[in-house]
């Protein structure tokens, strides 16, 4: 089909060609073409992601101590780590939501998101399978009163929103 | 590419660490790395004894576990149930009495959380959570 519109135009030298926007990565390389629309919409996910991020790691940085007590209950960790994530996890939550909205460092926040997100997963998956009635804590005592499933299926968007964020493939600021 | 999202990923990472330390250190009186609970807030069970009748009981294990047996004179109050047991709870309780919260062993959570929201929610002073919980209980009984 690429072929014969290009034996097409060839055929037309002075035909009205289609505008397209192409982008150019921090390294770069082209890197793919973009829509202004989707464009929109991945920003909208990023500052979705982000807003969820902050929001979350401020109320858990209000909290610290309850924090530490809700890691303590998936019973994974020993009670010292778990006190010193709490100091830690939230900032790092907040840190990266930040470097989303600003666009800086972003591949970076990205993956540490993605890697939150995934640990977070899997620590729920261990406590249900261990039978363990668990506070999740992910936004302090908002979340105080979620299900295993809703709990999950939370999870599982933000982290089918942050694979969205990798493979859309934009082009971020450099370092 | 690759060495460009390391640096990132440290660089966040150690962001992070700043303001972590900094909060370790202000909450360092309201939290203990020891102990999930602070030992100003933990009693052993001779020493609620010794506080005698100034004392409520109060038993933070599923309704199963506490109708199979529990401290005399306990109240059942358990995170399940608490809207509907906290009002139970809070007509037998006074001023100036103590609560001694626990639930199974020493590693349960149940007792800790529900003196916490004690606190918290209800406001009340004096809320204790019982080392080693219901099988220290046993083993002095």
């Amino acid at each position: 089909m690429g072929g014969v519109a290009k034996n097409e135009m060839s055929k037309t030298p002075n035909a009205q060609l289609p505008t397209v926007h192409v982008q150019l990565s921090a390294d770069g390389t082209t890197s793919n073409i973009k829509h202004p629309t989707s464009s929109t919409l991945w920003r909208m996910v990023d500052l979705i992601i982000a807003g969820i991020f902050i929001y979350a790691g401020a109320i858990k940085a209000l909290d610290p101590v309850q924090f530490a007590s809700d890691i303590d209950n998936y019973k994974i960790l020993p009670w010292p780590i778990s006190v010193a994530l709490a100091f830690y996890l939230p900032w790092l939550e907040i840190f990266c939501g930040f470097a989303l909205v600003v666009r800086l460092l972003y591949r970076g926040a990205l993956s540490i998101l993605t890697a939150l997100i995934l640990v977070f997963t899997l620590a729920t998956i261990a406590a249900k399978v261990r039978g363990l009635d668990i506070t999740c804590g992910c936004f302090g005592h908002a979340s105080q009163n979620w299900s295993f499933p809703a709990h999950l299926a939370t999870n599982l968007a933000i982290l089918a929103a942050l694979v969205v964020l990798w493979v859309s493939n934009r082009s971020p600021k450099p370092l | 590419m690759r060495s460009s999202l390391v640096r990132q990923v440290l660089f966040l990472a150690a962001l992070a660490l700043a303001p972590g330390v900094g909060e370790a250190v202000y909450f360092r009186h309201k939290i203990s790395w020891q102990s999930a609970v602070l030992p100003s807030e933990s009693v052993t069970v001779d020493q609620a004894r010794t506080w005698g009748r100034n004392v409520i009981w109060v038993d933070a294990r599923p309704d199963e576990e506490f109708a199979r047996d529990h401290v005399p004179g306990a109240v059942s109050l358990n995170e399940d149930r608490w809207t509907e047991l906290l009002p139970q709870f809070l007509a037998v309780w006074s001023p100036g009495t103590k609560v001694v919260v626990y639930c199974s062993s020493l590693s349960c959570n149940a007792s800790r959380e529900v003196a916490r929201r004690l606190r918290r929610e209800a406001q009340l002073p004096d809320v204790f959570v019982l080392e080693g919980g219901w099988e220290a209980w046993l083993k002095t009984r």
